[in-house]
């Protein structure tokens, strides 16, 4: 196989200059919101000069003002608590359905797998109302269960896991059943380590679903005690917390760059999953 | 046996299935059906027939906040989605340099909440203090826009983030569809002479075709359903510049008009439909001229 031909120096050094200015704009953005953290205010009301990018002493201040001011640490945990729950266990109920869907065989599969795929096709605000009323009725209003429960299953979920499990070959199933094993532990033992790559995919998916969610949280929590990380940012972006822009910055800073170390380590996890999603047909 | 893992099968399906149920399936039909009562979450819903949806047309807010999502839609995923596709394909050549590092920060915005993506870009935006506006500044624009707050550019701003956040996404997906092309197409046309642009036409573009419907039908739906980004960034004004169907039906949902904002649902259910009707006939036909052809 020989190498294809490259295309003439300039077209490749023009092509790097833009694709690199493209991703160094991916980062401009957190940049200039960590450089304002450490601004004064007037400093930062100032239109900027080459002298005033970078502030003219740091002040750490405006972190410690950040915390004071809103409950970081509740929102935090709220943000925590709800995506860890959702993720452990809506990644084990979307794998039961999806194996019993790729190697069960009992009445009704089809109707059930369509109207499976047919929730992932509705939009929330169809029926965010209902489902609103649902969780009120059943004692969720303004508490973590409402920002957990409606997540425990979903369809591209229970979709994605029925693929994964489809390559589980069927010789193995098969092999455990005449041994006698019960069809749980023929999940759990034959098909759940074979799996295990999606499972890590999907469970990235929703824990970054569910911390990201916007829509829905702000519709079931009213106070800040439920409050969760995006809540928490769309009401510092309304000046709820603090009017001077390098205090909303560091709150900012505080809310946004842990998320970006995690990412840097699952990332291969994730984008393994988020390719894999987009090649099924 | 066989009656015995059907029991087995149930038993596995009843809390998903139960859960999708519960808290998706029945809430919309029942809210597909609200929209046609006039109900304030308080007394009985009353029936009400179409007379939400003739409202509709004649309501002030409806029209503007349907045109602008439509704008959204159809400005913001097409540029996406071929920007997507131009940036794997410069970093899966193999003279590109530093995939890992490009393919990490176009895919960085990703992950991160759309709110918190609107409040950084608020602030780059700002007109007197803003990055953007400096940058402006400096290559000889001396009145440069205050982007978020006059009306022509607004909603331009937030299409303009929304192209910059998703082109990343585009990028990974055409990636993984990339590496699964046949290269012996490429050294075939290289060997009849075809030039990198006639290359990238005729051999590259077809070869991910199904991954573009994918991501174009994705994509719109996703588009349709925008509210994020336009909450957080303008949304906290009450003008129409930047209303858009999810945000009326947010506000009409805090007003208690529960009917008629169902009643928008229904319109954002059955546009979003269509749109995915339309795009599935396309791809299909698409493909099938191709085998025609072929």
């Amino acid at each position: 196989m020989s190498a294809l031909r490259a295309p003439p120096l300039l077209l490749r050094a023009l092509v790097h200059l833009i694709v690199y200015f493209g991703a160094a704009t991916m980062l401009v953005p957190l940049a200039w919101m960590v450089l304002t953290a450490l601004k004064s205010e007037s400093e930062a009301a100032l239109a900027p000069t080459w002298s005033t990018l970078l502030p003219s002493s740091p002040r750490w201040g405006n972190f410690l003002e950040a915390v004071r001011a809103a409950d970081l640490d509740r929102f935090y945990l709220n943000s925590t608590i709800a995506a860890v729950v959702t993720t452990v266990l809506a990644v084990s109920h979307n794998a039961l359905a999806g194996y019993a869907f790729a190697k069960l065989r009992f009445a009704g599969k089809r109707v059930l797998f369509g109207l499976t795929l047919a929730t992932m096709m509705v939009p929330i605000q169809v029926y965010f109302i209902i489902t609103y009323i649902v969780c009120a009725r059943l004692g969720f209003s303004d508490n973590i269960q409402a920002l957990v429960v409606p997540f425990l299953a979903s369809g591209f979920g229970v979709f994605y896991m029925r693929q994964a499990m489809e390559a589980v070959p069927d010789s193995l199933i098969e092999a455990a059943r005449i041994d006698g094993m019960r069809e749980f532990d023929t999940f759990w033992y034959v098909a759940r380590p074979i799996v295990w790559p999606a499972l890590v995919s999907l469970g990235v998916f929703t824990f970054v679903f569910s911390w990201n969610n916007f829509f829905w949280p702000l519709i079931v929590v009213d106070s800040e005690r439920s409050k969760t990380l995006p809540l928490a940012i769309a009401d510092l972006s309304a000046g709820q917390y603090v009017d001077s822009w390098p205090v909303q910055m560091a709150a900012g800073t505080i809310l946004i760059v842990p998320l970006i170390v995690v990412f840097l380590f699952v990332q291969r996890a994730f984008v393994r999953g988020v390719a894999g999603s987009g090649l099924k047909e | 046996m066989t009656g015995q893992r059907s029991i087995t099968a149930y038993a596995f399906l009843l809390f998903p299935l139960g859960i999708l149920l519960v808290f998706t399936l029945v809430p919309t039909v029942i809210g597909l059906w609200l929209g046609f009562f006039a109900w304030d979450g308080g007394t009985d819903p009353t029936w009400v027939g179409t007379k939400n949806f003739t409202d509709l047309a004649d309501d002030a807010k409806f029209g503007p906040a349907l045109r602008n999502t439509l704008v959204y839609v159809a400005a913001s995923v097409p540029p996406t989605v071929l920007i997507g596709f131009l940036l794997a394909v410069a970093a899966q050549a193999e003279w590109f340099r530093g995939r890992v590092i490009v393919r990490t920060l176009f895919f960085l915005p990703t992950i991160l909440s759309i709110v918190a993506i609107g409040y950084v870009w608020r602030w780059l935006l700002e007109p007197d203090a803003g990055l953007l506006n400096w940058g402006l500044r400096l290559v000889g624009f001396a009145n440069p826009p205050d982007w978020l707050n006059d009306q022509a550019w607004a909603l331009p701003s937030i299409i303009a983030v929304s192209v910059w956040r998703g082109v990343g996404f585009c990028m990974v997906i055409y990636l993984a569809s990339l590496a699964t092309i046949n290269r012996s197409l490429f050294e075939a046309a290289e060997m009849d002479g075809a030039t990198p642009a006639q290359v990238l036409r005729h051999i590259t573009w077809p070869q991910v075709a199904p991954t573009t419907a994918f991501l174009l039908i994705t994509g719109v739906i996703g588009a349709l359903q925008v509210f994020d980004i336009v909450f957080v960034m303008t949304g906290q004004a009450e003008g129409d510049a930047t209303s858009v169907l999810n945000l009326y039906i947010y506000r009409l949902f805090t007003y208690g008009q529960l009917g008629y904002a169902a009643a928008v649902g229904v319109v954002i259910f059955a546009i979003t439909l269509l749109a995915t009707a339309v795009q599935l006939l396309w791809a299909g036909r698409d493909r099938s001229s191709r085998r025609a052809a072929a």
